[in-house]
């Protein structure tokens, strides 16, 4: 089902008007700089901050203009930015005060338990944990809410670096069935996670859709931010451990990236603007592995004597950060034909 | 040590009225603590300094008024005559009533506190797994609340235990009735039998103190939340 919201939210001199759509499943990023309003958002969402407006999720009204549905009749799973368990519980008891609400059966929580690693902990209290085994407890404690709805603010902050990728694959597997609003400041989760952007700036959704195409717009959040990147989707062809190369197959071209092994079937590069040169001619003498042949579609002047060139190759967008000397020499405007030397990938 | 049976009598006197009283201390101030800590409403400091009173006036003050109060000419008296009696002073029922306005503040404060210390977003989190409010309060807010609770009953009942001034003005020290220990102490200082007065204050003290011990005791121990 999917979620619509169309509500003002005011506390004190913040306020927030938001009118958006979250698509019926997939993960929603929901970006914006600190004191965005974010957090509110998704306890508005959750109704525990009151707002005013409408919040329906498929046929269910959660509010509109009298009523507002209460917080413990809404479906949702939510994950505050810090993990607030149950201090007189211990790590079982916190998540069967979740279970037992929801009716999630043995199987299931073996299942939560399982994915979030989480046997070792079950008879500790929660005073002594470290931050990421509480985030770890927050996250399997939602789950095991059953929700038709998951809100995640910032969930894996505090975990190191292959936990995070096991746990994104967790929220992957749980967003093909229902929609998942993600907040997150990490690029990493963003390219691997998101399918859909929502982008809160200056009190209100200044962008909402796909999110490949939103980052790679000229304008999009991550320019905003001066870290313009793109995601890539390629499909595996082949891999080469000679070399320790990973061919990838990006329409009718080929990509080849430093890997240590296969990375799925349709593995998501990250490649980030500044990591994207601009030749004329295809060059036969680089090093550089990777030479698309790409098409100018916009140029947006940054200031300080950079550009941003967005560039379509093979039905995808890419965007490329030069000095605007360059862009003058080179003569770049919209539809040159140039080569794009991508010097960095990152497999996500 | 030879305490008297009358003695006994009032000590029991003492112990069943402390016992009364923060029961129903403890049922009264849960909600009005829950009320003070949750909400900001106008008039509030007012309602909370009057509720504080019997922290700073002389308990004879507060005896005297209630005097009035539970007498024939008082609302107490108009009670009273539901069941024939014509006043509630010189009555258990009455000293009940003195010790739940003398004691309250005593009650009050510790379960304040205890419901100010627990997080909002604690609750909230209830909230969104599904709890309802009278089970956010049953299985979040009591149990976190439980030392608090502890400190107010004993609190409450340590310092019913002690009440002089009040029970002195209402009480009139008819035995078995309203003569409570304190008051008994009291008497026997007055005839000068101070051998009786010794027994009586010790067992008093002694009271005291385990009761208190027990308290700290239980604050101190490892793992509690305080």
């Amino acid at each position: 089902m999917s979620l619509q919201v169309d509500l003002k939210l005011r506390r004190g001199d913040f306020r927030l008007t938001v009118n958006g759509r979250l698509p019926e499943r997939g993960v929603t990023i929901l970006f914006g700089v600190s004191g965005a309003g974010k957090s509110s958002l998704l306890k508005a969402i959750a109704g525990l901050q009151p707002c005013q407006g409408l919040i329906r999720f498929g046929d269910q009204v959660w509010q509109d203009e009298g009523d507002s549905l209460p917080a413990h009749r809404r479906p949702v799973g939510l994950m505050l930015q810090k993990p607030t368990l149950f201090p007189h519980l211990d790590v079982a008891g916190n998540l069967r005060f979740a279970a037992r609400r929801s009716g999630a059966d043995t199987g299931r929580w073996r299942e939560v338990v399982a994915l979030t690693e989480l046997q070792p902990l079950l008879t500790r209290g929660v005073a002594g944990l470290s931050g990421g085994e509480a985030q770890r407890v927050a996250l399997a404690r939602a789950l095991l809410t059953e929700p038709d709805l998951l809100m995640l603010d910032e969930p894996l902050s505090a975990l190191d670096a292959e936990r995070r990728q096991a746990l994104m694959a967790v929220i992957a597997r749980v967003a093909e069935r229902l929609p998942v609003l993600y907040v997150t400041h990490q690029l990493d989760e963003v390219m691997t996670l998101g399918d859909h952007l929502w982008w809160l700036d200056q009190g209100g959704l200044r962008e909402q859709g796909e999110l490949t195409e939103r980052l790679a717009g000229l304008h999009g959040p991550l320019a905003a931010g001066g870290q313009a990147a793109v995601v890539l989707h390629t499909r595996h062809r082949h891999y080469d451990p000679q070399h320790h190369l990973l061919e990838l197959a990006l329409g009718e071209r080929v990509l080849r990236l430093p890997a240590d092994g296969p990375r799925g079937d349709t593995p998501r590069l990250k490649v980030a603007a500044r990591d994207v040169s601009l030749t004329l001619s295809a060059a036969r003498d680089s090093s550089v592995l990777n030479i698309l042949p790409a098409r100018v579609d916009s140029l947006r002047d940054l200031g300080h004597g950079q550009c941003l060139v967005r560039l379509e190759c093979e039905g995808q967008w890419l965007l490329a950060r030069l000095s605007t000397l360059s862009r003058d020499s080179l003569g770049l405007r919209p539809d040159s034909t140039v080569y794009a030397q991508i010097k960095a990938a990152a497999l996500v | 040590m030879t305490v008297s049976p009358a003695d006994w009598q009032a000590l029991w006197v003492s112990v069943k009225l402390a016992l009364i009283s923060t029961t129903l201390l403890l049922m009264l101030c849960t909600p009005l603590a829950w009320w003070l800590a949750r909400r900001r409403r106008r008039g509030q400091a007012l309602l909370e300094a009057l509720l504080a009173l019997p922290l700073v006036l002389p308990p004879t003050v507060l005896g005297f008024y209630l005097l009035l109060w539970l007498g024939p000419n008082g609302p107490g008296g108009l009670v009273a005559g539901l069941w024939g009696a014509h006043s509630l002073a010189f009555t258990f029922t009455g000293l009940v009533l003195g010790s739940v306005l003398y004691s309250l503040p005593f009650v009050l404060q510790p379960l304040k506190n205890a419901f100010l210390a627990i997080d909002q977003d604690t609750l909230d989190m209830a909230a969104t797994l599904g709890a309802p409010p009278w089970d956010r309060f049953r299985n979040v807010v009591l149990p976190l609340a439980r030392p608090g609770y502890l400190s107010a009953a004993v609190l409450g009942f340590a310092h019913t235990l002690g009440e002089f001034g009040v029970v002195l003005m209402i009480g009139g020290s008819l035995s078995g009735q309203t003569r409570v220990a304190s008051v008994a102490l009291y008497e026997h200082v007055e005839v000068g039998d101070y051998a009786q007065a010794h027994q009586l204050a010790l067992v008093l003290v002694l009271m005291s103190v385990v009761l208190l011990w027990g308290l700290f005791r239980w604050q101190r121990r490892p793992g509690t939340l305080t």
